[in-house]
């Protein structure tokens, strides 16, 4: 797609797609992500990443990765606060005491699993840690 | 494609089960991976602060990271394969960009490298904490030296000199190690010259023995003879001839002049007793003299009654006159058989003997 058409296409299209790269690369020059070079630059060297440019390919990655991150974050959060916000409207009862917990935002298991479901992750964790399988079971069924 | 970012959705489901259960039993083995994930863990909690957050939950945390590590390593395999299906082998901004198209294709975004630029221009800058070194950190092999460098051959042909070389026998081979004694002349004299004057104090004993069985005898057979001559310097048995009672029985003790010197070393006992022998040969006591140990000694009854002085830490300086008119006649004695050659042996010999009359306990002293 972007790279048929500079072949196919007349050169306004070429210098198009080129100064919107040149500009892309120009801007990602001066972004420093919050993920560091080294950590994309050894999980893609793991994977069989080859690049003799180093440096900008750690930026596009590093970006790249940041902003989903980043997506994934700004997803929590509102749902976070949109889960909070429900399960203050469930027990009206404490409410104070429920604002003044929910004041704190934290990042659960729950929300991280909902808000990545949405992005094609299912994430599955545990609810709880039982000693034996038979635990919490009825008496009754558990005798079988 | 779309296949395959199914199966990796399903896998990515799957995988990410499996390694939560890891995570939880697998806590205190390290994995070499540790490092990238402790990073990657740190990261995710600064982008949550920056979103917000003010705490993450300890699982949340680790799956989260967990998942920034599999967006990485995907994103990078979905590259390589997009160069590897042009027929490249490095990857360039093309790669990436079909990458990204295919990541992110299920939300639907049309133009990736806008959507990045928009964000890296409104995202303020947040950088990571702390300084990372370059890692994984490779670190330097020594490599066993070949044959070559080491300048040896190969104990065999089949082996080429370019490979290690074989480890040294003495990590495998256990010889047993014995003490090296270094002989030291010195030290060996010093242990002769010690063995040597145990070999004489024994004599001495032994002639002291021998001594005391004559002296015993002597009173019986040649009491009246009195030709016996003493050694001057015998004060020990001096002191016994001069004590009353004795002085009438006891004639005084014949002693070896000489200690003649054979090989040496040894000490000739026939030659030593030589004298005795012959003031005792008149009296015909020529055998029992030598017998050492055994000796027949005569009846009790016979016997007089010895008085014995012994003196402890006094030497005696000064010489009764007794003693010096004995040693006119040991003089004289002396002269009789005695030779040449031997005067410092014969006065070492003398020495010792006075040394050893004057003192019995002090003997262990020479």
């Amino acid at each position: 797609m972007n790279q048929n058409q500079p072949q196919s296409s007349s050169s306004e299209g070429r210098t198009d797609d080129d100064s919107a790269l040149s500009d892309f690369l120009a801007s990602l020059i001066d972004y420093t992500p919050t993920i560091p070079d080294e950590l994309v630059e050894h999980y893609l060297a793991k994977s069989g990443f080859q690049c003799p440019d180093v440096r900008l390919w750690d930026q596009i990655g590093s970006c790249c990765h940041s902003e989903i991150c980043c997506r994934n974050c700004r997803r929590c959060s509102p749902v976070n606060c949109r889960h909070s916000k429900a399960r203050q409207a469930s027990i009206p009862k404490d409410k104070r005491d429920r604002q003044q917990k929910d004041k704190r935002l934290v990042l659960t298991m729950e929300d991280l699993s909902k808000a990545l479901r949405e992005y094609g992750v299912n994430l599955r964790h545990q609810e709880y840690f039982a000693d034996s399988p038979s635990t919490g079971m009825d008496p009754a069924t558990r005798d079988e | 494609m779309a296949t395959r970012e199914e199966a990796k959705i399903n896998g990515a489901r799957t995988e990410t089960l499996i390694t939560i259960s890891n995570n939880t039993t697998a806590g205190i083995r390290g994995s070499p991976d540790d490092f990238g994930r402790a990073t990657a863990k740190l990261a995710v909690a600064q982008l949550c602060e920056a979103t917000g957050f003010h705490s993450v939950k300890d699982s949340a945390l680790e799956s989260f990271a967990d998942i920034v590590i599999r967006y990485l390593i995907d994103f990078g395999k979905t590259a390589e394969f997009h160069a590897n299906l042009a027929g490249r082998s490095q990857c360039n901004v093309f790669d990436i960009t079909r990458a990204w198209e295919d990541l992110e294709a299920p939300r639907g975004f049309s133009n990736g490298m806008r959507e990045i630029m928009n964000y890296a221009e409104s995202m303020p800058e947040t950088p990571f904490a702390q300084p990372i070194p370059n890692f994984p950190v490779i670190r330097e092999r020594r490599n066993i030296p070949s044959f070559v460098q080491m300048g040896e051959t190969p104990p065999s042909k089949h082996i080429p000199p370019w490979l290690p070389a074989l480890p040294d026998p003495h990590t495998y081979i256990h010889t047993p190690v014995w003490d090296e004694r270094v002989s030291d002349p010195r030290e060996d004299k010093i242990e002769q010259a010690r063995q040597r004057r145990k070999a004489e104090r024994s004599l001495l004993s032994l002639q002291k023995r021998l001594l005391l069985c004559n002296n015993n005898r002597n009173p019986n057979r040649n009491g009246s003879t009195g030709t016996t001559t003493t050694i001057p310097s015998n004060s020990a048995i001096g002191d016994v001839n001069e004590d009353a009672d004795v002085n009438m029985n006891v004639s005084p003790v014949v002693l070896p002049a000489k200690l003649s010197v054979i090989d040496g070393d040894r000490v000739s006992v026939l030659e030593a007793f030589a004298p005795a022998i012959e003031m005792l040969g008149n009296g015909g006591l020529c055998d029992e003299g030598f017998e050492g140990e055994k000796m027949v000694l005569p009846a009790v009854t016979e016997r007089p009654t010895v008085h014995f002085k012994f003196r402890t830490g006094k030497k005696f300086i000064r010489e009764s006159l007794d003693d010096r008119n004995r040693k006119k006649a040991l003089h004289a004695i002396l002269l009789v058989g005695r030779e040449d050659e031997r005067d410092d042996k014969k006065r070492r010999a003398e020495y010792i003997l006075r040394q050893s009359m004057e003192n019995p306990q002090e003997l262990t002293l020479l």
